[in-house]
């Protein structure tokens, strides 16, 4: 994009490649699931529906989503400053998030049963805000997400946040 | 340990059973008649006699178990009739403290207290009831114990009165107030009913022409706005009736209601955001209102504390002079209206455009549904609209931007409703930037300064939107920048207040207060500076334990491990440092889930221990 140098370029730190067989696998689900209701409809409806409808359904889903799901890796960035946690993501709308160390409540690093199964996890910052109150890092693998919680907790702690709100 | 007030019995008994007893008694009358005639109602009443004869024993189960306390530094509140719960409030999290009284609380003097801390949907403390003077007594002690006071300094703080809302301002306010819920309501209603009186009656429904349709499409949307105008003028004078904001010592306390008299106290440090919102109609008399906000009040409290600015803002101004309420912002947060920067000028399209199609859109679907009724509709009436779409999106344009002031971030959003909305950068939570992919053809940002105040949670935080791309960068860099230098800032102040206030202590009696001090502050640093040490002491995970256990079943040197933590330590290190080696060696794959499943386990419990001494460290200051 013609506008991510004017941010300060992309942020060093990339998810871990894997994640997109998770994301990918979950639009592939998605899609499966469409293109059942799709043809659930079709058998169902009072008027004849052609029978490549829900395969088609399903394929548009099939398509878009899988897209989706590799821009939105290669969307996803991270870096850990001086003072913060930066994060730029987003597809269709790209988000930029600062999150100040000072206000970092607490930190987790969690697995989901799925990010178990392709060996990953994911880090998850939360402060007092009201929108950006818990932001995760997904597609990290299990020693970088712990390093990751470990480092941000040192860095919140050194930061000496005071005023908590 | 303090008991409620003993009228708090009857008066809850007689508030629930009432809702209750009302329910079952319908039920079981209806119920009764059909099936037993005379005996079911006969047992009905009997039901309601037991329902009510049980909640009345609950209700005085409540009071006999419900007892609070005001200790030097916490508000404990022990309740619970089948499970009990003790709770301490420390003072120094507490955000507000609100006292209400409906019309029959006032008739027999209690009131009801809530007690807000920072975060969560509910409100954390809640007495149901006290007396009305025991309430003020929470409030100001609760105020006087914040402030650390002992049991001598009973001064009353100075008073100030900042505003006090005039019969006439209280008449614009409600002149100038909507509620549109009770033509909601009356919609509902009427729609349910209306087929049913229709089906008994012959309403005279007006034949199919165009002109009768339309006039009574009028005749309906004036009755609409003349009603919901009507419930905004109650619901306003009924809601603000004797408002009046004081400052009392380092704390903001209002007193609305007619009916319902609210009076709550919001401490100045614990303000979030302010926020000026004007209209139309407002702008034209040169009137505004000014909302503040507080990370305490919960959501679901607008739904509670009635219409008219609620919004969980309860020592709002619903009203008064611009100039009024400027200078009471430039009172409470030291910050003038600034010059803003606005949106580029290729913005100002955007809007024409994006309100434009809107119109497009409602056209086009009234052109459909033309086609498919039986009836012909003027479907072409949106189109009269656009000249009035380029008007809003001009003043969208005019009225959108943002300023950086020396301590605050000003924004100012709406061309209808205008709201300029004033943040300290020391609350600041997150910075978050977004771009859609329609902004991104303008080659403009949305900015957000997200805090931690409950307003927010409906989308009000303070918002810089459609931005110059490079200007949005730079915005998002500098509120990070600026929340550290005013936070740092904030924290000599206080540390100079500290050590001053320590100083005219340690000056009088000895010197030793002053040296237990300094030493009392090296200890906290060096607890902060400990952490990550102790941290890593918490943390082996098993296969480190096990190597551990077999270095030391090697050597047979089990004493030296024990007593010689430093070594140990080292030797833990090292034994990290070579297993994030051998791991960055491997592929991830190889390792066993579970044993990773284990040590995130372990990093949880390490988390809450690292936790604590930084909790203690600045247990004074935080929220």
């Amino acid at each position: 994009m013609y506008d991510v140098h004017a941010l300060g370029g992309i942020p060093v730190n990339r998810l871990h490649p894997r994640i997109r067989l998770l994301w990918v696998a979950r639009a592939v689900v998605f899609a499966l699931v469409a293109g059942g209701v799709a043809t659930a409809a079709t058998l169902f409806a009072p008027v004849p529906i052609p029978t490549f409808v829900p395969v088609a359904v399903g394929g548009v889903f099939l398509v878009v989503g899988v897209a989706v799901a590799l821009l939105r890796y290669r969307a996803w960035g991270y870096e850990v400053r001086d003072d913060s946690l930066y994060l730029q993501r987003g597809v269709l709308t790209k988000v930029n998030t600062v999150v100040p160390f000072v206000r970092v409540q607490h930190v987790d690093s969690a697995r989901g049963p799925l990010e178990r199964l392709v060996g990953l996890a994911s880090t998850v910052v939360y402060t007092a805000g009201s929108r950006g109150a818990d932001v995760a890092i997904p597609g990290l693998t299990p020693e970088g997400a712990e390093d990751l919680q470990d480092r941000l907790k040192r860095l919140a702690i050194a930061s000496e946040g005071d005023d908590a709100v | 340990m303090t008991r409620l007030s003993p009228l708090s019995v009857p008066y809850r008994a007689v508030q629930r059973s009432a809702s209750i007893a009302f329910a079952l008694a319908f039920l079981a009358f209806t119920g009764g008649t059909t099936f037993g005639g005379f005996l079911g109602g006969l047992g009905a009443v009997a039901l309601v006699g037991v329902v009510v004869v049980a909640i009345a024993g609950y209700e005085l189960a409540y009071f006999r178990r419900f007892e609070y306390e005001l200790t030097p530094d916490t508000l404990d509140i022990r309740s619970g009739v089948f499970s009990r719960r003790n709770r301490e409030i420390p003072y120094r999290r507490i955000q507000n403290v609100d006292i209400s009284r409906n019309v029959a609380q006032r008739l027999v003097g209690i009131a009801a207290v809530d007690l807000e801390t920072a975060g969560g949907g509910e409100t954390e403390g809640s007495l149901r009831f006290v007396s009305y003077e025991e309430a003020r007594r929470i409030q100001s002690e609760v105020a006087r114990l914040k402030r650390g006071g002992k049991d001598g300094d009973a001064s009353e703080p100075e008073q100030e009165l900042l505003f006090e809302l005039t019969p006439r301002e209280l008449a614009i306010v409600g002149a100038l107030s909507f509620d549109l819920r009770l033509p909601g309501l009356v919609f509902v209603f009427g729609s349910t009913v209306f087929p049913i009186v229709a089906s008994y009656v012959d309403v005279p429904v007006p034949a199919g022409s165009a002109a009768a349709a339309t006039v009574g499409i009028l005749a309906v949307g004036l009755l609409v706005a003349l009603v919901s105008w009507a419930a905004g003028f109650a619901s306003a004078v009924v809601n603000y009736y004797g408002f009046r904001l004081t400052r009392v010592g380092d704390e903001l306390q209002y007193e609305r209601g007619l009916l319902q008299r609210y009076n709550g106290s919001i401490p100045l440090d614990k303000l979030q955001t302010l926020t000026v919102e004007d209209n139309p109609l407002k702008r034209r008399f040169g009137y505004a209102t000014l909302l503040v906000e507080t990370a305490g009040y919960a959501p679901s409290s607008d739904g509670t504390n009635g219409s008219g600015g609620g919004r969980g803002s309860e020592a709002a101004i619903p009203l008064a002079t611009r100039d009024r309420v400027l200078g009471l912002v430039a009172d409470l947060e030291g910050v003038e209206l600034p010059t803003f920067e606005g949106p580029p000028t290729r913005i100002r399209r955007r809007y024409a455009v994006r309100y434009s199609l809107v119109l497009g859109a409602a056209t086009l679907a009234l052109y459909g549904a033309n086609r498919f009724l039986p009836q012909e509709i003027p479907w072409f009436v949106p189109l009269a609209l656009v000249p009035v779409a380029v008007v809003a999106g001009a003043l969208q344009w005019r009225h959108r931007g943002y300023a950086l002031t020396e301590d605050h971030i000003v924004t100012r959003n709406g061309f209808w409703k205008r709201e300029t909305r004033f943040v300290p950068y020391y609350r600041v939570q997150t910075v978050i930037e977004r771009r859609t992919i329609f902004q991104r053809r303008w080659r403009v940002s949305t900015v957000t300064a997200d805090t931690a105040g409950s307003i927010s949670l409906v989308g009000g935080d303070a918002t810089a939107v459609d931005i110059e791309v490079t200007d949005a960068a730079e915005l998002r860099e500098t509120l990070n920048d600026r929340l550290r230098e005013a936070l740092s800032a904030r924290r000599e102040a206080r540390q100079q207040s500290r050590q001053a206030a320590l100083g005219i202590r340690a000056a009088e009696p000895d010197r030793d207060a002053d040296a237990s001090d300094s030493g009392a502050v090296t200890d906290a640093e060096a607890d902060v500076s400990q952490t990550p040490e102790f941290v890593e002491e918490a943390e082996p995970t098993t296969d480190e334990a096990d190597d551990d256990a077999e270095d030391a079943a090697d050597t047979g040197d089990t004493d030296a491990a024990d007593t010689d933590t430093d070594d140990a330590d080292a030797a833990e290190d090292a034994d990290a440092a070579e297993d994030a080696e051998n791991t960055a060696d491997e592929p991830a794959e190889t390792d066993d889930p579970f044993i990773w499943g284990e040590s995130v386990e372990s990093a949880g419990g390490d988390e809450e221990k690292a936790d604590d001494p930084d909790e203690s460290s600045d247990e004074r200051d935080a929220i």
